[in-house]
């Protein structure tokens, strides 16, 4: 039994092995127990999902703790799992600084998205297959961060993406949901092949899937430098799917058609933020190959501009959030390749609780209006006090607003930016404006002004679940502000975490460090120019939402009509879903090269077979008259054949 | 002796039920499920008892049969570690067709009298040892699968039967000619002995035509690209069991024939051919993937999936490496089963709906919650999802065939997405969406019989894709004695 034989490689955070697989497995057997047993058990089945992600939770908290008293030191266990030939596939579980810090966004997130959707999801004919999906999502998202080699983390890579259709797909009658949980799969898919080919490459040149042996080959300097980098980029491809970053971005907005918890805890605070962590993950890889840095920032910053400008024209409350998400991700990337993995990360943390804030704060106004569209909202501030304050709370962090958790970690990213590279940081610089104007812009549409109605409920609709009067708004139960409220502390919060200098110095760094291989050198300090510019530009961008949509000085209308084209453009999301769908999947693949392969395979090669049959009947047909039982017939052939048999033996054998 | 009881048993079972008095017609599928059932637990208990530490063949019969002059044809049947998977491959999937048949209320006497002669013809392929035996159980095959499609099919039945049977006959008889080739220049028709022979005196033909011609039996039955047509004709006007047998495990007849005869025999040529084998079997990957994109009939659709997965198992052996051939056998193990647990889904929805016509279904999520559940497990696990069986199947064969040609692995990879793009958007246009009221009224799956062929087929899909260690064991000596045969 292989799997018995276990090999401790290094013993640094005081942690039993049997825990690291207990928080994988933990929500594993919930799901295992939702499917077979409680899928018709609505009211055991949200519990059973909050046990196993609240067991992990726990769990992870006591990892991190370990891992912050051993400095983000590496704990490894290995197995092996298959052999065939040279090849040999090891499953193993790795802690160190980047995975604690990973297993209690993760957990956490997802415990309160569960507690959340206990009210949110209340009345839903899926209400067990939900949970039973969110606790297979979570396990995925927990063996992607604890896997110690590329061919484990490449497993549950694909897991999440299951996941993820399965809950983009959760009403899956509606056509736009199930179109919209095809297209998350396969546009991930696209990335994922950049991943499998780097999975090939790795293993061809340097004979492992480990993760601290593909660090040490990278940066061992023995592979030729061209190499380093097609695998670095095959693993950013792959990043690129999931992280949703130009061109592959296209499908997260879409992805807002699966219930809102699940845009909360997958498509703003975990799975999206895979890519981010896997391209930190290999963060040694990318310091080898300058050129694939290079590429990451680029990608991320475009990534950036072109989110945050579709986000300004959203008229849906949550597209404009999965727009941010987007453009946030694409910061994220943007620090990675300006060499910031501390920041990076960083504002992956604080990210993924500002984020699932707004997402849940959506909701929040979903399940009391009915609709996402914020024409059809207004003055929800005193309906919804607490909906209210928690958003505005995430808006500032996000908009990164002294002193909140966004500041911190952005300030960090726009200083990387500035010494890596002027013009990465130009990009970071606009977006920092463009974030702070739209998100206040969705702020005073929707909780400032009038109230317009919202949605009228549709009594026929036999899988609505809406309970309230959309007319006479109202502030959400306990299960859904509780999270807001529990959320809001770490959006407020968890930026103090890493102030150099402050009480706690620079601890979240030195923890992250310690998942590397060596030292990094490029830290972060602060700097009062950038967080001064910064910080101006953000509350720029506020004024400004303030004028045009609070105080409406100058109408929205009017901007539009000056900046017709470019508004066209961003409306239209740079016509990019058109190109891929329209064009290059319906008309070129389809149309074109399908529909001629098929032609061919038709008539051409199946028309072969058929003809052959064919001339095979027509050959026989006009052989059957030479047999017309005349016996002169058959003497004409006997001496023709004797007179061909004479001459061919006089011929070969001349006298 | 239990090989020789395992091989024949099923076609026992099968006479047997042939025989039944005509009032007791009802019974023929107990017969057949029993015979079955005695297959699979014998195949199973033989899996278990084999010592793959000890390589070589197992469980020999060796007795004499025909022997006139150069003719010395021997009973000659064994299993090693490469035939074992195959022979518990097929008698799980021949339990699971006669479950699947449970249905059929035509001539069911004659029905599974057919069906399980079907079995042993299998079974008699991969467990032969004597070329002449070999190429008997390989024909036996034709005859029930003719008049399974002709008789209890649909749509152009006769045709799709005929073209079967004739496009493999035509195959075989260029085997045929390199059968006959090797075993008069090595003297004997001994596939253990032709296995380890150094060199062939005096071939009537070139030895690289011999291997070619081989290879063209094979390459029909597997099938590739460009031999691949009467495939979908065939699964689309097949009853759901033989589609279950005809994907799961005839089409492994020819990927096992290529890793037996001709790699195993003639690996010199092999290595010459090798690069073809990538080639064709890169462009199968693609080939029948594009062409998948377009088809509107569920059962061609899953048919034409088919050829591009089995261009995966002949890019595996192309690379001629332990890696890639171990890949190549999981892959046909692993479309094995998740093919026939897609037809037994797609079968059950079509007894229901009577169409497979992709247009008019949709939103069948509702009436039928199991069958759904059901269909897009499988559908999953064609697109090759971790934790099931084909992920590990591709990978290894990745894996194992990019050191040798990359270019070919990197035109295959593309068929993962491609696989994505055909599976899910035939989920989404037969089972989600809007409710179609037309379907209403139509039952969910509910017979014991249905329910235990879903969840067996569906363990072992789970079994192969968290556990491969379990065949990848007995598949690693075995192909190692091919690996150093090539050298």
């Amino acid at each position: 039994m292989p799997f018995l034989l276990a090999e401790t490689v290094t013993a640094a955070p005081d942690v039993e092995e049997w825990m690291l697989w207990a928080i994988l497995l933990s929500p594993l057997i919930a799901w295992g127990l939702i499917v077979l047993y409680f899928r018709k058990l609505p009211a055991i089945a949200g519990y059973l999902a909050i046990a196993g992600v609240g067991a992990a939770c726990v769990m992870s908290f006591v990892a991190f703790f370990a891992t912050v008293d051993a400095d983000g030191a590496i704990l490894q266990h290995t197995h092996e799992w298959f052999t065939a030939g040279p090849l040999t596939v090891n499953l193993g579980v790795r802690l160190d600084g980047l995975t604690a810090v990973m297993l209690v966004v993760v957990t956490t997130v997802s415990l309160l998205v569960q507690v959340y959707s206990n009210g949110y999801m209340a009345g839903d004919p899926g209400y067990g297959r939900y949970f039973a999906h969110m606790c297979l999502f979570t396990t995925s998202m927990l063996g992607l961060v604890l896997a110690d080699n590329l061919f484990m983390l490449f497993i549950f890579w694909e897991l999440v993406g299951l996941s993820s259709y399965l809950l983009i797909g959760f009403w899956f009658h509606k056509p736009s949901a199930a179109a919209a949980a095809k297209k998350a799969f396969i546009v991930t898919r696209i990335g994922d092949l950049g991943l499998l080919a780097a999975l090939l490459l790795v293993w061809t040149r340097a004979d492992t899937f480990d993760i601290a042996a593909i660090q040490e080959w990278a940066a061992s300097g023995s592979p030729e430098g061209y190499i380093v980098t097609l695998f670095a980029l095959g693993i950013f491809a792959g990043a690129a799917g999931k992280s949703a970053q130009f061109p592959l971005h296209v499908w997260l907005p879409d992805a807002m058609e699966g219930p809102t918890p699940v845009s909360a805890l997958i498509h703003a605070a975990t799975m999206v933020a895979a890519g981010v962590y896997l391209v930190a993950r290999f963060f040694p890889v990318f310091e080898a190959s300058h050129d694939a840095a290079q590429t990451v920032a680029w990608i991320g910053a475009i990534t950036a501009i072109v989110a945050a400008t579709i986000a300004l024209v959203q008229t849906d409350f949550k597209r404009v959030l999965a727009y941010s998400t987007v453009s946030q991700l694409g910061y994220m990337m943007l620090a990675l390749g300006a060499f910031g993995y501390v920041a990076a990360i960083f504002h992956l943390f604080t990210h993924a609780f500002f984020k699932a804030l707004l997402f849940l704060g959506s909701g929040s106004v979903n399940h009391s209006t009915n609709t996402f569209d914020m024409r059809k909202m207004g003055g929800l501030r005193k309906h919804m006090p607490i909906t209210f304050w928690t958003f505005v709370i995430g808006s500032l962090s996000l908009s990164g607003i002294f002193p909140l958790a966004g500041f911190w970690s952005k300030d960090e990213i726009l200083l990387d930016a500035w010494r890596e590279n002027r013009g990465l940081w130009v990009c970071a610089f606009v977006v920092a404006f463009l974030t702070a104007f739209y998100m206040f812009r969705a702020i005073f549409l929707t909780f400032f002004g009038t109230y317009k109605g919202g949605e009228p409920v549709d009594h026929h609709d036999e899988d609505s679940h809406f309970h309230g009067d959309p007319a006479h708004p109202h502030e959400s139960p306990w299960v859904m502000t509780a999270p807001l409220l529990i959320l809001a502390v770490p959006a407020i919060a968890a930026g103090w975490l890493n102030i150099s200098g402050g009480p706690i110095d620079s601890w979240f760094a030195d923890l992250l460090n310690g998942a590397l291989p060596h030292v990094h050198e490029h830290g972060s300090a602060f700097e009062w120019g950038i967080a001064l510019s910064s910080s101006a530009v953000a509350l720029a961008g506020i004024g400004l939402a303030w004028v045009i949509y609070y105080k409406r000085w100058v109408t929205s209308k009017s901007i539009r009509d000056v900046a017709l084209p470019v508004s066209v453009v961003f409306e239209n999301k740079y016509f990019l879903d058109r190109l891929y769908e329209d064009f290059f999947v319906r008309t070129v693949l389809q149309r074109g090269w399908n529909r001629l392969l098929e032609l061919n395979d038709k008539y051409v090669v199946d028309g072969a077979v058929n003809g052959a049959g064919t001339s095979a009947r027509w050959v026989s047909g006009q052989l059957r008259a030479i047999q017309n039982g005349q016996m002169q017939t058959y003497g004409i052939g006997i001496a023709a054949g004797v007179v061909i048999v004479v001459v061919a033996v006089f011929a070969a054998n001349p006298l | 002796m239990e090989l020789t009881i395992l091989v024949f048993l099923p076609a026992a079972a099968g006479v047997l039920a042939l025989l039944l008095p005509k009032q007791y017609e009802g019974y023929a599928k107990y017969i057949a499920l029993l015979g079955s059932l005695a297959a699979l637990a014998l195949s199973i208990y033989l899996f278990f008892d084999f010592d793959s530490g000890a390589g070589g063949f197992q469980y020999v019969v060796n007795e004499d049969w025909v022997d006139v002059g150069a003719f010395n044809l021997r009973y000659h049947l064994g299993v090693d570690g490469l035939s074992m998977p195959l022979v518990v491959l097929t008698t799980c999937l021949t339990l699971a067709s006669v479950l699947v048949s449970f249905s059929v209320t035509q001539r069911q006497r004659a029905y599974y009298a057919c069906l399980m002669i079907l079995s042993t013809s299998v079974l008699g392929v991969f467990t032969a040892l004597d070329f002449m035996l070999f190429f008997l159980f390989w024909e036996l095959e034709l005859f029930p699968m003719f008049l399974l499609i002709a008789v209890w099919g649909s749509g152009r039945k006769e045709y799709s039967a005929t073209k079967f049977v004739l496009y493999t006959i035509a195959g075989s008889a260029f085997m045929l000619v390199g059968i006959l080739t090797l075993a008069f220049s090595a003297n004997t028709f001994d596939i253990v002995q032709l296995g380890q022979q150094a060199s062939f005196e005096n071939p009537v033909i070139p030895l690289g035509l011999a291997f070619f011609f081989l290879l063209v039996g094979f390459a029909v039955k597997l099938p590739i690209v460009p031999l691949h047509t009467w495939l979908p004709d065939a699964h689309s006007d097949a009853p759901t069991a033989v589609s279950v047998m005809l994907a799961g495990v005839l089409l492994k007849m020819g990927g096992y024939g290529i890793l037996r005869m001709c790699v195993t025999i003639l690996p010199e040529q092999a290595d010459d051919y090798s690069i073809w084998f990538a080639a064709v079997g890169a462009v199968s990957v693609l080939y029948g993937a594009f062409i998948t994109l377009r088809q509107t009939d569920v059962k061609r659709l899953i048919a034409y999936s088919s050829v591009s997965h089995m261009g995966l198992v002949l890019l595996g052996i192309g690379a001629l490496g332990q890696t890639g051939m171990v890949g190549a056998t999981y892959q046909m193990l692993a479309h094995g089963v998740v093919t026939g647990l897609l037809f037994v889904m797609v079968g059950l929805m079509y007894e229901r709906t009577h169409t497979r016509e992709i247009s008019r279904l949709g939103g069948l999520a509702r009436q039928m919650p199991l069958i759904t559940t059901g269909l897009v497990f499988a559908g999953f696990a064609s697109l090759g999802l971790p934790a099931l069986a084909g992920f590990v199947a591709e990978v290894t064969v990745f894996l194992g065939t990019f050191q040798r040609y990359e270019w070919a692995v990197l035109m295959s990879i593309f068929g993962v997405v491609l696989s994505a793009g055909y599976i899910l958007w035939t989920l989404q246009r037969v089972v989600f969406g809007p409710v179609r009221h037309e379907w209403d009224g139509v039952t969910d799956q509910k017979q014991w019989w249905e329910h235990s062929v879903v969840l067996g087929l569906a363990s072992l899909v789970v079994l192969l894709g968290v556990y491969p260690a379990i065949v990848m064991d007995m598949l690693n000596p075995a192909i190692q004695g091919i690996v150093e045969r090539v050298g």
